[in-house]
């Protein structure tokens, strides 16, 4: 059965109704997570030092097995402010690999990866 | 080290949500990796599932344009003020995104001009069938939508489901609101004909 209506009211009315598309995936990849996470923090280092990981530890933040390393080691804040994770083989890993095998705690790629 | 300034939470954004939301912006603007995680990990979502829908089935652009909005917002946090909450903020970027891919859709489009007699045609009547529930409507119409020329996909998307007037689509496209309306009649034609039949 048709109830007709003028094609501008049906567009409309549609429009209203439902979505363009239902086949939509509830969150985004853990990869796609993982190259945003990524390109942002490369943006952020272009224009200077990341916050230290001393003071992002004192701001309440947990840190990865190997940030806290770093943070404990005598290497001075110029060490604490780079970007970690572009040499971790999380990154690499979770950039990749949907279920990516990647599990040590406060890690941002493991935690995308859990979802 | 660069001296940072802890901005004061400004009168909009008093609330414990925009407070919150202010928060996390101003210490992702301190660099705080670990806020930078927590805006990925708070927003992607809401994000990818707006681009998909709009640029449903051209799923191999939705990253890479999820990608832009949030890189674009990276490079205009500091406007952010909190007079609407980040995810408004993020979606108004998305929703700019998705616009640039429509208007070069159609900027692209061959001769919109051209007038196409089938097109044109006094518009028929066209029905939402009683019967069909909303799952099989969604499907219905994604069907449609999906195997519509490119052009007449994007016209009808950004007319009625981003809600821009043809007035508002030329002045986009640099084509004229007659161009943009023969457009949206041949591609409501088109879609009428697919529906009829679907």
């Amino acid at each position: 059965m048709h109830s007709g209506v003028p094609q501008e009211q049906f567009f409309e009315k549609l429009s209203q109704e439902v979505e363009p598309s239902g086949a939509v995936r509830a969150s985004a990849p853990a990869r796609l997570k993982s190259k945003i996470y990524s390109a942002l923090v490369c943006r952020q280092i272009a224009s200077g030092p990341l916050l230290s990981l001393t003071q992002t530890y004192a701001a309440g933040r947990g840190l990865c097995v190997f940030e806290q390393l770093v943070r404990i080691a005598p290497v001075g804040e110029r060490w604490e402010s780079l970007n970690l994770c572009h040499v971790c083989h999380a990154r690499v890993l979770a950039e990749r690999i949907e279920r990516a095998p990647i599990f040590w705690p406060n890690c941002p790629y493991v935690d995308f990866h859990r979802g | 080290m660069e001296i940072f300034q802890q901005p004061t939470v400004p009168e909009a954004a008093k609330n414990t949500s925009a407070t919150k939301d202010f928060e996390l912006v101003a210490e992702m603007l301190r660099k705080d990796r670990k806020a930078t995680a927590k805006f990925v990990a708070l927003y992607s979502d809401v994000i990818y599932r707006y681009v998909w829908l709009r640029l449903s089935p051209r799923a191999d652009l939705v990253d890479d344009l999820v990608q832009e909005v949030f890189l674009a917002a990276w490079e205009h946090l500091q406007s952010y003020r909190g007079s609407s909450s980040l995810q408004g903020w993020l979606l108004g970027i998305a929703r700019h995104k998705v616009e640039d891919y429509y208007r070069s859709v159609l900027r692209g489009a061959e001769s919109l001009t051209d007038v196409d007699p089938e097109g044109l045609l006094a518009e028929a009547e066209l029905g939402i069938e009683a019967s069909l529930d909303r799952k099989r409507l969604q499907d219905k119409t994604q069907r449609v939508l999906e195997n519509l020329p490119q052009a007449y996909r994007v016209v009808l998307l950004w007319r009625y489901w981003e809600k821009r007037s043809a007035r508002e689509m030329a002045a986009q496209t640099g084509r004229t609101e007659k161009a943009i309306e023969r457009l949206l009649a041949r591609a409501r034609g088109q879609f009428r004909e697919r529906w009829n039949h679907a």
